[in-house]
């Protein structure tokens, strides 16, 4: 019934799945040990994955692409770390309201290059490592492998770097940070910067590494299963990894299964696809609701810093 | 007489600052939708279309028709307080839109089978809370962020709501479709001085005026009030903030469950399998509560100068070919301005300040 290619499919499509989530979780877990929230992640993933879409569509490279989609979530993190470091604005509407715009502003641009609504012309997407075995191949992509070194690296930085430790205070306890000579307000946008920097660049990835074309319902509630896997790993980028992977696997369990059943009992699925959609948003709800210990998110986080 | 001349001044002095608040409510308000329109302008003009002419448009057509207009937005009023009230108590709601999703399917299932409209809408208000009410017992039991969890239960049921009228309460002779609310279970609109006002629409003003009674007016309500301002002050004053974020969580679902069941009884009658009659009210929701200041009554015009602007926004798309999505990008951009108040206050004072200075 299973196969050995069955379970490299399968890792295949959970590494492939992975790979954003775990970026914008690592990303996320910096900006949020400096003290600020971005729900925005969601709409960081809808419009650097439609800039890279529309570079790599009318330049035909994909690396530019992917760096431009980057640079575009970067451009998003200055606008919500300028809100929430130095406006002192509300960190959660403020992300609400960016999701809202940047589902519409993507649309709006796609609408009037494409005069399409739903989905984009195909792109041109950059190569995944190929490794036969088991009579079939694994799909190891590149990024996959650069994530988890990120993740490992802004473990160190956080916790073993006198820059990192500057970080963490500014979320601990920012008068004090203040206080010993840290400009928290700086440290706040930069770290905002750098979380959605790499929250753009999974999101470029989606379209020119993976999915080869916008559509709209793109992201798919990833930017909040990243945020429910920043909560999951105790705010530890190591624990990240192990996150993402959990919820990359049941991602690609909800393409899997239902192919494997409609195989195994010669059956044609219509309706009951949609069941198996929500796979991974009931997995991500079930593993942060009972598996998930006692947490500890850092102390002044989402407030904003208001001096006297 | 001293005392009754302080308890008047203390009267005019109250009244003095409440007047303040308003009016910054007021300015904060219109500031925001001034950014939000100046920042479409600019993209329309980015993007090759006249400005001038799509809110023309937006505004000439999104108005006309006022029955139409109340219509559209009875179910925003009521997923706009299924953001608020909860917001009042400190919550952050995002899950309004699959609480009307719950709404709209159980109060299609319940019309469909007893035809009956004030049974199917209990049906959808007590689903509506249920959900609401889940996700409050997760986060004060479990510790889970509220907005995690409502993403994840509106996906779950995007998913089951597409699956259920694509496959069990299809209609088979409108396979594009659910099954319908039958005649007897619709609610009616009335014909008022020549304006077709929908039954619907009175309803959801009643509903929000009875919450704006409960907020306001009961203990229940200051409550939850004092709890979302500052939690600490409500354990010292003996009130408990986990019992005020489950009320207000249950009278959030409660609200977008009736807006589900007004929608699905009062307008559209049936749930279309792309699900563009229900997808998107909730989010849509979040804006206008906010534009609205979490207060029921500033609700209704927020919600219905919010439905006008999605109405004219495909007429938008009718007569000049532009982007219909102008309408979500609007709203984001208002809602981004709105959770910067203190920018707001920061420069007022400041233009104080230097004409004192001069």
């Amino acid at each position: 019934m299973i196969t050995g290619a069955d379970i490299i499919n399968l890792l295949s499509s959970t590494l492939i799945s992975m790979v954003p989530i775990l970026l914008a979780s690592v990303g996320e877990i910096i900006t949020e040990k400096s003290g600020v929230v971005n729900i925005g992640l969601e709409g960081i993933f809808i419009i650097s994955s439609f800039a890279a879409t529309v570079v790599a569509y009318y330049t035909g490279d994909p690396l530019l692409a992917l760096l431009v989609g980057t640079i575009v979530g970067s451009l998003s993190g200055l606008l919500h770390g300028v809100i929430s470091a130095y406006l002192n604005g509300d960190q959660i509407i403020a992300g609400v309201g960016f999701n809202s715009f940047a589902y519409g502003l993507a649309l709006m641009i796609m609408v009037a290059l494409w005069q399409s609504y739903g989905s984009s012309p195909t792109v041109k997407t950059l190569p995944m490592i190929l490794v036969p075995v088991a009579g079939t191949t694994l799909y190891i992509p590149p990024l996959a492998i650069a994530a988890f070194i990120v993740a490992v690296l802004a473990h160190y930085w956080l916790n073993k770097t006198r820059s990192g430790l500057k970080v963490r205070a500014c979320g601990e306890d920012p008068r004090s940070a203040e206080s010993m000579g840290i400009n928290v307000r700086r440290t706040r946008l930069y770290a905002t910067i750098l979380g959605a920097t790499l929250t753009g660049l999974g999101g470029a990835y989606l379209t020119v590494w993976w999915i080869g074309q916008f559509t709209k319902f793109i992201s798919a509630g990833r930017g909040f299963i990243a945020l429910a896997n920043v909560a999951f790993s105790n705010w530890n980028p190591l624990l990240a990894i192990l996150g993402a992977l959990i919820f990359g696997f049941f991602s690609a369990l909800s393409i899997f299964l239902p192919l494997k059943l409609q195989q195994i009992y010669h059956v044609q699925y219509t309706a009951q696809i949609y069941l198996f959609n929500t796979i991974p948003y009931i997995a991500t709800l079930v593993i942060v609701a009972f598996i998930m210990k006692r947490v500890r998110m850092p102390r002044a986080l989402g407030k904003p810093y208001i001096k006297e | 007489m001293p005392s009754k001349d302080g308890f008047f001044q203390k009267l005019r002095a109250r009244f003095r600052a409440r007047a303040q608040d308003y009016g910054m409510a007021a300015l904060e308000v219109f500031l925001s939708a001034a950014i939000g329109f100046l920042a479409g302008a600019l993209a329309l003009l980015v993007l090759g279309y006249d400005p001038l002419k799509v809110y023309e448009v937006l505004f000439s057509w999104g108005y006309t028709d006022i029955g139409y207009l109340l219509l559209k937005s009875t179910p925003l009023i009521m997923t706009a307080i299924a953001f608020s009230i909860p917001a009042l108590a400190g919550v952050f709601n995002i899950g309004g839109e699959s609480q009307l999703y719950v709404g709209a399917l159980l109060g299609l299932l319940v019309a469909y089978y007893i035809h009956n409209a004030p049974l199917a809408i209990v049906a959808a208000i007590l689903g509506g809370a249920g959900l609401g009410l889940f996700i409050a017992l997760l986060r004060v039991y479990r510790g889970i962020n509220e907005v995690i969890t409502a993403i994840m239960v509106n996906w779950i049921m995007y998913w089951l709501l597409a699956y259920l009228v694509t496959g069990p309460f299809n209609n088979p002779k409108l396979p594009q479709q659910s099954v319908p609310v039958p005649k007897s279970a619709q609610i009616p609109v009335f014909s008022i001085g020549g304006v077709n006002i929908a039954g619907s629409f009175i309803l959801a003003v009643i509903g929000a005026l009875v919450i704006y009674y409960i907020v306001f007016y009961t203990k229940t309500g200051y409550i939850m009030r004092v709890s979302g301002l500052s939690p600490a002050s409500a354990k010292y004053a003996g009130f408990s903030p986990e019992k005020a974020i489950l009320t207000s969580m249950l009278i959030g679902g409660a609200a977008a469950g009736f807006g589900g069941a007004l929608l699905v009884l009062g307008d559209v009658h049936s749930i279309d399998t792309t699900l563009s009659a229900v997808y998107g009210l909730g989010f849509t929701g979040i804006g206008i509560g906010l534009l609205g200041r979490n207060n029921p009554i500033g609700i209704i015009f927020a919600a219905i100068f919010f439905s006008g602007l999605l109405i004219g926004g495909q007429y938008v798309e009718l007569f000049l070919n532009a982007p219909p999505n102008l309408s979500d990008f609007l709203i984001g951009v208002i809602v981004i301005a709105l959770s910067i108040p203190y920018a707001y206050r920061f420069i007022i004072s400041w233009i104080k300040r230097r004409r004192m200075a001069k």
